[in-house]
């Protein structure tokens, strides 16, 4: 029978050695607290990923379900978050291998491209630019969006990117800016145009 | 100077957090599914290690008459073998009895919704 302690404020202050240390001694509210610590970033990996809100929660389950059956293994040579974040990356590309098929392997920048939605210079100034941006990064190649994610949202270095999607750090670096430079090349006419007034209010709105 | 913005733009946005969502007590809900899930495994061992004494006591019972009164156990061992089919099928339903009071009935009350597993406590109907 697994042991359920009450301290659940002790747990709030414990850095990851003495949570993993309490969860290995059976410890089933510091494993709560573990997944409460790191439901976002695996929530946001897994969703950037399979990008299926109605299969997210069982994939993110699976992601854990895995970080507790195998955090015995786990010795300090990374990151906890960069660990776990390694096993949110491959649950979800394995869910991908397994339900989307056609997912491409090798990016193509011209049919990326084409994925990608126009932005009539006319629509621009009524368009919240931000989310236009969010909905382009969802159309951008799965390699893409994964460094995008990991790079900018969860701020790992191209060292733990490496270690989490086992890409060269170059790759890491290239496809970083292809996809910058693809949504750049949907911006462009933002820098053309003379828009800049309504890029100003935007920047100072956000 | 244009660029830089743009590229302030795109900064932000990728800095944005997506919309994807989980439910409320999703930490929960994890724990809870891996308590279950060790408890049906410890239940299947509590049944099997009980099974396995069960087999245990009744071999040293058996060695004992042996020892100390042979004619009584070679009529049990007879009368087995007499009725062999239906020996089996008491020894299977009694198996099927533990089996499903040590893991079946308990893998159901855990399945059960949260209100229904507290024993003891009245539940008002509204």
């Amino acid at each position: 029978m697994q042991h359920f302690s009450t301290d659940c404020c002790q747990t709030s202050s414990m850095d990851d050695a003495e949570l993993i240390n309490q969860i290995l001694n059976g410890n089933m509210n510091a494993f709560t607290f573990l997944v409460s610590r790191y439901q976002k970033l695996v929530v946001h990996i897994t969703g950037r990923l399979i990008q299926r809100q109605d299969e997210l929660e069982d994939v993110c389950q699976e992601v854990f379900l895995k970080v507790y059956q195998n955090l015995g293994k786990y010795r300090n040579e990374c990151k906890l978050s960069t660990w776990i974040a390694t096993i949110a990356y491959n649950t979800s590309i394995n869910y991908l291998r397994k339900f989307k098929k056609g997912d491409e392997v090798n990016p193509d920048d011209s049919a990326a491209l084409r994925n990608l939605t126009d932005l009539n210079s006319d629509d621009y100034e009524k368009t919240d630019l931000h989310r236009y941006i969010r909905e382009q990064i969802e159309n951008l190649p799965v390699q893409y969006r994964t460094v995008l994610t990991l790079y900018h949202l969860e701020e790992f270095s191209y060292q733990e990117i490496e270690q989490i999607t086992g890409m060269p750090e170059g790759t890491v670096k290239s496809y970083l800016f292809r996809a910058k430079a693809l949504l750049k090349e949907k911006l462009k006419f933002v820098v053309d145009n003379n828009s800049l007034k309504t890029v100003k209010e935007i920047n100072n709105e956000s | 100077m244009n660029h830089e913005r743009l590229d302030s733009i795109l900064e932000k946005s990728f800095r944005t957090e997506p919309g994807y969502r989980l439910s409320d007590g999703f930490a929960q809900k994890v724990t809870s599914r891996i308590v279950a899930k060790n408890q049906w495994l410890t239940d299947i061992y509590e049944y099997f290690y009980l099974s396995v004494l069960v087999l245990f006591l009744i071999g040293i019972a058996a060695g004992t008459y042996y020892l100390v009164n042979k004619e009584v156990l070679l009529q049990i061992f007879k009368f087995i073998s007499g009725n062999a089919w239906q020996v089996a099928m008491i020894a299977l339903i009694l198996n099927f009895i533990f089996f499903a009071d040590r893991v079946l009935l308990r893998l159901l009350f855990r399945s059960l919704p949260q209100p229904y597993q507290r024993r003891g406590e009245r539940v008002e109907i509204l």
